[in-house]
Protein backbone atom coordinates (compact mmCIF):
# COMPACT_ATOMS: atom_id res chain seq x y z
CA UNK A 1 0.00 0.00 0.00
CA UNK A 2 2.81 2.57 0.76
CA UNK A 3 4.72 1.18 -2.22
CA UNK A 4 1.75 1.87 -4.02
CA UNK A 5 0.98 5.35 -2.87
CA UNK A 6 4.35 6.47 -3.92
CA UNK A 7 4.20 5.63 -7.34
CA UNK A 8 3.01 7.70 -10.09
CA UNK A 9 -0.69 7.46 -10.81
CA UNK A 10 -1.92 6.95 -13.74
CA UNK A 11 -3.51 10.63 -13.93
CA UNK A 12 0.05 11.96 -12.32
CA UNK A 13 2.05 10.10 -15.25
CA UNK A 14 -0.31 12.05 -18.21
CA UNK A 15 0.18 15.48 -16.40
CA UNK A 16 3.75 15.01 -16.02
CA UNK A 17 4.14 13.84 -20.17
CA UNK A 18 2.07 16.89 -20.77
CA UNK A 19 4.24 18.93 -18.72
CA UNK A 20 7.03 17.67 -20.76
CA UNK A 21 5.58 18.10 -24.12
CA UNK A 22 4.67 20.85 -23.42
CA UNK A 23 7.38 22.56 -23.11
CA UNK A 24 9.35 21.01 -25.70
CA UNK A 25 6.17 21.33 -28.32
CA UNK A 26 8.38 24.18 -29.97
CA UNK A 27 11.29 21.91 -30.47
CA UNK A 28 10.18 18.96 -31.81
CA UNK A 29 7.95 21.24 -34.54
CA UNK A 30 11.11 23.00 -35.33
CA UNK A 31 13.29 19.82 -35.64
CA UNK A 32 10.54 17.91 -38.09
CA UNK A 33 9.97 21.39 -40.34
CA UNK A 34 13.74 21.53 -40.83
CA UNK A 35 14.05 18.35 -42.13
CA UNK A 36 11.75 19.18 -44.42
CA UNK A 37 8.77 21.33 -45.35
CA UNK A 38 5.53 20.05 -44.18
CA UNK A 39 1.95 20.80 -43.50
CA UNK A 40 -0.22 20.05 -40.55
CA UNK A 41 -1.93 17.01 -41.27
CA UNK A 42 1.77 15.77 -42.06
CA UNK A 43 3.34 16.99 -39.06
CA UNK A 44 0.59 14.83 -36.32
CA UNK A 45 1.38 11.33 -38.77
CA UNK A 46 5.56 11.74 -38.70
CA UNK A 47 5.25 12.93 -35.13
CA UNK A 48 3.53 10.12 -34.26
CA UNK A 49 5.45 7.56 -36.52
CA UNK A 50 8.71 8.45 -35.73
CA UNK A 51 8.38 8.60 -31.94
CA UNK A 52 6.60 5.34 -32.10
CA UNK A 53 3.56 6.23 -31.12
CA UNK A 54 4.90 7.96 -28.16
CA UNK A 55 3.65 11.74 -29.67
CA UNK A 56 -0.24 11.72 -30.17
CA UNK A 57 -0.35 15.74 -30.98
CA UNK A 58 -3.99 17.03 -31.25
CA UNK A 59 -5.26 19.67 -33.58
CA UNK A 60 -5.98 22.16 -31.05
CA UNK A 61 -2.14 21.72 -29.92
CA UNK A 62 -0.56 22.01 -33.23
CA UNK A 63 -2.29 24.71 -34.96
CA UNK A 64 -1.67 27.41 -32.58
CA UNK A 65 2.17 26.44 -31.89
CA UNK A 66 2.61 26.47 -35.90
CA UNK A 67 1.01 29.88 -36.03
CA UNK A 68 3.07 31.07 -33.18
CA UNK A 69 6.20 29.96 -34.18
CA UNK A 70 5.04 31.85 -37.41
CA UNK A 71 4.75 34.97 -35.77
CA UNK A 72 7.87 34.82 -33.84
CA UNK A 73 9.28 34.81 -37.36
CA UNK A 74 10.84 31.21 -36.88
CA UNK A 75 8.46 29.24 -39.85
CA UNK A 76 7.04 30.58 -42.81
CA UNK A 77 3.83 29.30 -43.61
CA UNK A 78 2.98 29.54 -47.72
CA UNK A 79 -0.10 27.87 -49.80
CA UNK A 80 0.73 25.00 -52.32
CA UNK A 81 -1.86 24.13 -54.63
CA UNK A 82 -1.37 20.12 -55.55
CA UNK A 83 -2.12 18.55 -58.85
CA UNK A 84 -5.56 17.21 -57.44
CA UNK A 85 -6.24 20.93 -56.59
CA UNK A 86 -6.63 20.75 -53.10
CA UNK A 87 -4.29 23.36 -51.08
CA UNK A 88 -1.92 22.84 -48.14
CA UNK A 89 -0.19 25.20 -46.19
CA UNK A 90 3.32 23.93 -45.93
CA UNK A 91 5.70 25.31 -43.43
CA UNK A 92 9.21 26.38 -43.80
CA UNK A 93 12.01 27.02 -41.75
CA UNK A 94 13.59 30.22 -41.79
CA UNK A 95 17.47 31.41 -41.25
CA UNK A 96 15.89 32.70 -37.64
CA UNK A 97 14.01 29.25 -36.83
CA UNK A 98 17.17 27.27 -37.64
CA UNK A 99 19.21 29.36 -35.24
CA UNK A 100 16.95 28.89 -32.45
CA UNK A 101 16.63 25.19 -32.98
CA UNK A 102 20.46 24.92 -32.71
CA UNK A 103 20.02 26.94 -29.71
CA UNK A 104 17.23 24.63 -28.32
CA UNK A 105 19.34 21.39 -29.48
CA UNK A 106 22.22 22.47 -27.34
CA UNK A 107 20.34 23.45 -24.62
CA UNK A 108 18.47 19.75 -24.98
CA UNK A 109 21.61 18.08 -25.00
CA UNK A 110 23.13 19.75 -21.59
CA UNK A 111 19.73 19.21 -19.97
CA UNK A 112 18.94 15.69 -20.73
CA UNK A 113 23.18 14.63 -20.08
CA UNK A 114 22.70 16.23 -16.27
CA UNK A 115 18.96 14.88 -16.18
CA UNK A 116 21.06 11.21 -16.65
CA UNK A 117 23.98 12.13 -14.35
CA UNK A 118 21.71 12.47 -11.56
CA UNK A 119 19.33 10.29 -12.59
CA UNK A 120 21.07 7.45 -14.05
CA UNK A 121 24.66 7.33 -11.98
CA UNK A 122 27.26 5.25 -13.41
CA UNK A 123 29.38 4.35 -10.34
CA UNK B 1 -11.90 33.76 -33.90
CA UNK B 2 -12.08 38.23 -34.15
CA UNK B 3 -8.77 37.97 -36.06
CA UNK B 4 -7.69 39.95 -39.01
CA UNK B 5 -9.98 38.42 -41.86
CA UNK B 6 -6.67 37.31 -44.21
CA UNK B 7 -5.30 35.55 -41.26
CA UNK B 8 -8.99 33.97 -40.15
CA UNK B 9 -9.46 33.28 -43.61
CA UNK B 10 -5.84 31.53 -43.52
CA UNK B 11 -6.85 29.21 -40.66
CA UNK B 12 -10.16 28.45 -41.65
CA UNK B 13 -8.61 27.17 -45.02
CA UNK B 14 -6.17 25.06 -43.34
CA UNK B 15 -7.96 23.82 -40.54
CA UNK B 16 -10.43 22.97 -43.50
CA UNK B 17 -7.86 20.63 -45.59
CA UNK B 18 -6.46 19.15 -42.20
CA UNK B 19 -10.48 17.76 -41.68
CA UNK B 20 -10.73 16.75 -45.03
CA UNK B 21 -7.21 14.81 -44.81
CA UNK B 22 -8.14 13.19 -41.76
CA UNK B 23 -11.63 12.39 -43.27
CA UNK B 24 -10.14 10.49 -46.21
CA UNK B 25 -7.86 8.48 -44.21
CA UNK B 26 -10.80 7.04 -42.07
CA UNK B 27 -13.22 6.22 -44.78
CA UNK B 28 -9.93 4.12 -46.83
CA UNK B 29 -10.10 2.53 -43.25
CA UNK B 30 -12.89 1.41 -43.78
CA UNK B 31 -15.79 4.08 -41.63
CA UNK B 32 -18.95 5.13 -43.61
CA UNK B 33 -19.00 8.94 -44.44
CA UNK B 34 -21.17 9.92 -41.30
CA UNK B 35 -18.69 7.90 -39.16
CA UNK B 36 -15.96 9.64 -40.32
CA UNK B 37 -17.21 13.08 -39.92
CA UNK B 38 -18.63 12.09 -36.19
CA UNK B 39 -14.93 10.81 -35.64
CA UNK B 40 -12.93 14.05 -37.10
CA UNK B 41 -15.30 16.15 -35.42
CA UNK B 42 -14.62 13.72 -31.92
CA UNK B 43 -10.66 14.18 -32.94
CA UNK B 44 -10.90 17.69 -33.53
CA UNK B 45 -11.80 18.85 -29.89
CA UNK B 46 -13.55 21.41 -28.86
CA UNK B 47 -13.73 24.48 -31.50
CA UNK B 48 -14.04 27.62 -29.23
CA UNK B 49 -10.61 26.26 -26.94
CA UNK B 50 -8.44 26.04 -30.89
CA UNK B 51 -10.07 29.21 -32.11
CA UNK B 52 -9.45 31.07 -28.47
CA UNK B 53 -5.59 29.85 -28.79
CA UNK B 54 -5.24 30.81 -32.07
CA UNK B 55 -6.57 34.18 -31.10
CA UNK B 56 -3.78 34.54 -28.60
CA UNK B 57 -1.26 33.95 -30.69
CA UNK B 58 -2.40 36.43 -32.60
CA UNK B 59 -3.92 39.17 -30.30
CA UNK B 60 -0.57 40.28 -28.88
CA UNK B 61 0.38 43.35 -30.15
CA UNK B 62 4.01 44.76 -30.83
CA UNK B 63 5.87 47.74 -28.94
CA UNK B 64 5.55 49.80 -31.52
CA UNK B 65 1.92 49.58 -31.75
CA UNK B 66 1.18 49.70 -28.44
CA UNK B 67 2.98 53.15 -28.79
CA UNK B 68 0.92 53.85 -32.02
CA UNK B 69 -2.21 53.15 -30.08
CA UNK B 70 -1.28 55.32 -27.18
CA UNK B 71 -0.13 58.39 -28.98
CA UNK B 72 -3.71 60.19 -29.85
CA UNK B 73 -4.26 59.72 -25.33
CA UNK B 74 -0.37 60.75 -25.25
CA UNK B 75 -0.67 64.10 -28.06
CA UNK B 76 -4.08 64.98 -25.29
CA UNK B 77 -2.24 64.49 -22.47
CA UNK B 78 0.85 66.90 -23.61
CA UNK B 79 -1.81 69.52 -25.11
CA UNK B 80 -2.79 70.43 -21.25
CA UNK B 81 0.45 69.61 -19.81
CA UNK B 82 2.16 71.86 -22.10
CA UNK B 83 -0.23 73.95 -22.68
CA UNK B 84 -0.80 73.89 -25.81
CA UNK B 85 -4.41 75.40 -26.05
CA UNK B 86 -2.75 79.16 -26.79
CA UNK B 87 -1.04 77.75 -29.59
CA UNK B 88 -2.85 77.40 -33.01
CA UNK B 89 -0.26 75.73 -34.66
CA UNK B 90 -0.69 72.47 -32.19
CA UNK B 91 -4.24 72.80 -32.15
CA UNK B 92 -4.57 72.19 -35.68
CA UNK B 93 -1.43 70.23 -35.66
CA UNK B 94 -3.26 67.53 -33.09
CA UNK B 95 -6.44 67.45 -34.97
CA UNK B 96 -4.59 67.04 -38.74
CA UNK B 97 -2.62 63.87 -36.81
CA UNK B 98 -5.54 62.44 -35.71
CA UNK B 99 -7.95 62.91 -38.93
CA UNK B 100 -4.43 61.65 -40.78
CA UNK B 101 -4.34 58.23 -38.36
CA UNK B 102 -7.50 57.56 -38.28
CA UNK B 103 -7.70 57.74 -42.16
CA UNK B 104 -4.06 55.97 -42.74
CA UNK B 105 -5.54 52.66 -39.81
CA UNK B 106 -8.72 52.49 -41.63
CA UNK B 107 -7.59 52.23 -44.95
CA UNK B 108 -4.71 50.02 -43.91
CA UNK B 109 -7.00 46.84 -42.59
CA UNK B 110 -8.36 48.57 -39.44
CA UNK B 111 -5.42 47.36 -37.14
CA UNK B 112 -5.92 47.40 -33.44
CA UNK B 113 -4.36 51.13 -32.60
CA UNK B 114 -6.27 52.73 -35.15
CA UNK B 115 -9.18 52.31 -32.39
CA UNK B 116 -8.20 55.18 -30.16
CA UNK B 117 -7.48 57.42 -33.20
CA UNK B 118 -11.26 56.98 -34.34
CA UNK B 119 -12.81 57.58 -30.95
CA UNK B 120 -11.32 61.33 -31.18
CA UNK B 121 -12.38 61.81 -34.45
CA UNK B 122 -16.10 61.67 -32.97
CA UNK B 123 -15.22 64.49 -30.93
CA UNK B 124 -16.66 67.15 -32.96
CA UNK B 125 -19.98 65.34 -33.07
CA UNK B 126 -19.87 65.95 -29.29
CA UNK B 127 -18.36 69.30 -29.59
CA UNK B 128 -21.02 70.42 -31.66
CA UNK B 129 -23.65 69.51 -29.72
CA UNK B 130 -22.29 71.40 -26.93
CA UNK B 131 -22.16 74.34 -28.49
CA UNK B 132 -25.39 74.09 -29.28
CA UNK B 133 -25.84 75.18 -26.06
CA UNK B 134 -24.20 78.79 -26.87
CA UNK B 135 -27.28 79.47 -28.98
CA UNK B 136 -29.84 82.14 -27.91
CA UNK B 137 -32.90 81.94 -25.93
CA UNK B 138 -35.46 78.79 -26.82
CA UNK B 139 -33.04 77.99 -30.03
CA UNK B 140 -30.49 76.06 -28.15
CA UNK B 141 -33.53 73.45 -27.33
CA UNK B 142 -34.90 73.17 -30.17
CA UNK B 143 -31.26 72.94 -32.31
CA UNK B 144 -30.23 70.47 -29.40
CA UNK B 145 -33.64 68.26 -29.42
CA UNK B 146 -32.93 67.58 -33.25
CA UNK B 147 -29.18 67.18 -33.20
CA UNK B 148 -28.91 64.78 -30.19
CA UNK B 149 -30.86 62.16 -31.73
CA UNK B 150 -28.55 62.85 -35.06
CA UNK B 151 -25.13 62.23 -33.01
CA UNK B 152 -26.09 59.62 -30.92
CA UNK B 153 -27.30 57.84 -34.31
CA UNK B 154 -23.77 58.68 -35.68
CA UNK B 155 -21.85 57.10 -32.59
CA UNK B 156 -24.09 54.10 -32.82
CA UNK B 157 -23.40 53.49 -36.61
CA UNK B 158 -19.35 53.55 -35.89
CA UNK B 159 -19.57 51.30 -33.16
CA UNK B 160 -22.43 48.96 -34.51
CA UNK B 161 -19.75 48.69 -37.63
CA UNK B 162 -16.92 47.96 -35.44
CA UNK B 163 -18.53 45.61 -33.13
CA UNK B 164 -19.28 43.49 -36.39
CA UNK B 165 -15.03 43.23 -36.63
CA UNK B 166 -14.41 42.71 -32.84
CA UNK B 167 -16.67 44.42 -30.05
CA UNK B 168 -13.48 44.96 -27.54
CA UNK B 169 -12.27 47.44 -30.28
CA UNK B 170 -15.51 49.30 -30.16
CA UNK B 171 -14.97 49.59 -26.54
CA UNK B 172 -11.59 50.78 -26.72
CA UNK B 173 -13.14 53.65 -29.29
CA UNK B 174 -15.37 55.15 -26.56
CA UNK B 175 -12.86 54.66 -23.51
CA UNK B 176 -12.26 58.28 -23.52
CA UNK B 177 -16.02 59.33 -23.77
CA UNK B 178 -16.62 59.11 -19.76
CA UNK B 179 -13.23 60.48 -19.04
CA UNK B 180 -13.90 64.03 -21.30
CA UNK B 181 -17.53 64.03 -20.15
CA UNK B 182 -16.26 63.88 -16.73
CA UNK B 183 -14.03 66.45 -17.34
CA UNK B 184 -16.29 68.82 -19.41
CA UNK B 185 -19.28 68.23 -16.68
CA UNK B 186 -16.57 69.23 -14.19
CA UNK B 187 -15.07 72.43 -16.49
CA UNK B 188 -19.05 73.89 -16.80
CA UNK B 189 -20.07 73.68 -13.48
CA UNK B 190 -17.15 75.57 -12.71
CA UNK B 191 -17.95 77.99 -15.72
CA UNK B 192 -20.93 78.10 -14.98
CA UNK B 193 -19.91 79.80 -11.42
CA UNK B 194 -18.15 81.99 -12.87
CA UNK B 195 -18.16 85.13 -15.11
CA UNK B 196 -19.87 85.14 -18.18
CA UNK B 197 -20.51 81.44 -18.42
CA UNK B 198 -17.15 80.83 -19.38
CA UNK B 199 -14.15 79.25 -18.04
CA UNK B 200 -11.11 81.25 -17.18
CA UNK B 201 -7.25 80.53 -18.45
CA UNK B 202 -6.63 80.76 -14.60
CA UNK B 203 -8.92 77.77 -13.65
CA UNK B 204 -7.75 75.63 -17.01
CA UNK B 205 -3.98 76.35 -15.69
CA UNK B 206 -5.12 75.26 -12.00
CA UNK B 207 -6.68 72.18 -14.18
CA UNK B 208 -4.51 70.56 -16.66
CA UNK B 209 -2.34 69.06 -14.93
CA UNK B 210 -4.65 66.48 -13.36
CA UNK B 211 -6.43 66.75 -17.23
CA UNK B 212 -2.97 65.79 -18.41
CA UNK B 213 -2.44 63.08 -15.81
CA UNK B 214 -6.10 61.26 -16.91
CA UNK B 215 -5.00 60.65 -20.16
CA UNK B 216 -1.43 59.98 -19.82
CA UNK B 217 -3.04 57.05 -17.51
CA UNK B 218 -5.52 56.40 -20.31
CA UNK B 219 -2.40 56.02 -22.76
CA UNK B 220 -1.15 53.39 -20.63
CA UNK B 221 -4.52 51.64 -20.85
CA UNK B 222 -4.62 51.47 -23.93
CA UNK B 223 -1.19 50.06 -24.44
CA UNK B 224 -1.51 47.56 -21.56
CA UNK B 225 -4.79 46.37 -23.62
CA UNK B 226 -2.57 46.13 -27.17
CA UNK B 227 0.25 43.85 -25.14
CA UNK B 228 -1.97 41.36 -23.20
CA UNK B 229 -3.04 38.37 -25.11
CA UNK B 230 -6.15 36.99 -22.91
CA UNK B 231 -9.63 38.57 -23.95
CA UNK B 232 -10.87 38.48 -20.47
CA UNK B 233 -7.76 40.65 -19.80
CA UNK B 234 -7.81 43.19 -22.56
CA UNK B 235 -11.26 43.77 -20.92
CA UNK B 236 -10.16 44.01 -17.58
CA UNK B 237 -8.22 46.54 -18.03
CA UNK B 238 -10.24 48.78 -20.17
CA UNK B 239 -12.82 48.18 -16.88
CA UNK B 240 -10.47 48.32 -14.28
CA UNK B 241 -8.23 51.27 -15.23
CA UNK B 242 -11.10 53.70 -16.58
CA UNK B 243 -12.79 53.37 -13.53
CA UNK B 244 -9.52 53.83 -11.30
CA UNK B 245 -9.09 56.63 -12.97
CA UNK B 246 -13.01 58.63 -12.30
CA UNK B 247 -12.00 57.15 -9.43
CA UNK B 248 -9.20 60.06 -8.88
CA UNK B 249 -11.09 62.50 -10.35
CA UNK B 250 -13.90 61.70 -8.23
CA UNK B 251 -11.58 62.06 -5.00
CA UNK B 252 -9.98 65.29 -6.29
CA UNK B 253 -10.46 68.17 -3.66
CA UNK B 254 -11.39 70.48 -6.16
CA UNK B 255 -14.52 68.20 -8.29
CA UNK B 256 -17.10 70.24 -8.55
CA UNK B 257 -19.53 67.03 -9.84
CA UNK B 258 -21.21 65.49 -6.96
CA UNK B 259 -20.90 61.87 -6.03
CA UNK B 260 -24.34 60.69 -7.93
CA UNK B 261 -22.73 62.67 -11.04
CA UNK B 262 -19.58 60.15 -10.69
CA UNK B 263 -21.21 57.17 -10.09
CA UNK B 264 -23.51 58.05 -12.87
CA UNK B 265 -20.11 58.52 -15.30
CA UNK B 266 -18.87 54.98 -13.45
CA UNK B 267 -22.16 53.39 -15.16
CA UNK B 268 -21.48 54.56 -18.48
CA UNK B 269 -18.06 53.69 -18.12
CA UNK B 270 -19.37 49.75 -17.65
CA UNK B 271 -22.39 50.49 -20.29
CA UNK B 272 -19.38 51.71 -22.96
CA UNK B 273 -17.01 49.28 -22.26
CA UNK B 274 -19.35 46.02 -22.13
CA UNK B 275 -22.29 47.16 -24.28
CA UNK B 276 -20.48 46.77 -27.58
CA UNK B 277 -20.74 43.34 -26.97
CA UNK B 278 -23.97 42.77 -27.25
CA UNK B 279 -23.82 44.95 -30.82
CA UNK B 280 -21.76 42.30 -31.81
CA UNK B 281 -24.63 39.21 -31.24
CA UNK B 282 -27.27 41.15 -33.47
CA UNK B 283 -25.38 41.80 -36.78
CA UNK B 284 -24.35 38.36 -38.33
CA UNK B 285 -20.32 37.96 -38.65
CA UNK B 286 -19.74 37.37 -42.06
CA UNK B 287 -16.31 37.02 -42.71
CA UNK B 288 -14.84 33.87 -42.54
CA UNK B 289 -16.55 31.23 -44.39
CA UNK B 290 -17.93 28.60 -41.24
CA UNK B 291 -16.39 25.50 -41.02
CA UNK B 292 -18.55 22.53 -42.80
CA UNK B 293 -17.21 18.45 -43.98
CA UNK B 294 -17.87 18.76 -47.55
CA UNK B 295 -18.42 15.20 -48.88
CA UNK B 296 -15.79 15.62 -51.93
CA UNK B 297 -12.49 14.29 -50.39
CA UNK B 298 -9.86 15.29 -53.14
CA UNK B 299 -6.01 14.58 -52.59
Amino acid sequence: MLIENRNLSEVQKVNYERELLKGNTDSLLLSLINRQPTYGYKIIKELEKGSKGYFQFKEGTLYPALHRLERAGLLEGKWQKLPSGQERRYYYITAKGQKSLAERMAVWQNFAAAVALIMEPSG
Amino acid sequence: MRLDAVVENDVVREIRAHIEDKKHELIESGLSEKEANRAVCRSMGSPELVAKQIYEVYSQGSWVQAIFAALPHLLVAAFFALHWWQSTFWLIGILAAVVGGAIYGWFHGKPAWLFPWLGYCLIPVIAVGILLVYLPGGWAWLAASAYVPLALLIIFSVTKKIAKKDWVFASLMLLPAPIMLGWIMWLWILALEGHHGFLSYEQLYEFAPLIALTFAVLALTVATFIRVRQRWLKVGVLLTLEIIILGIMALSRKSSINPVGWIGLILLSVILILGPALLEKYPKRTSGKPLHLSSKSVR
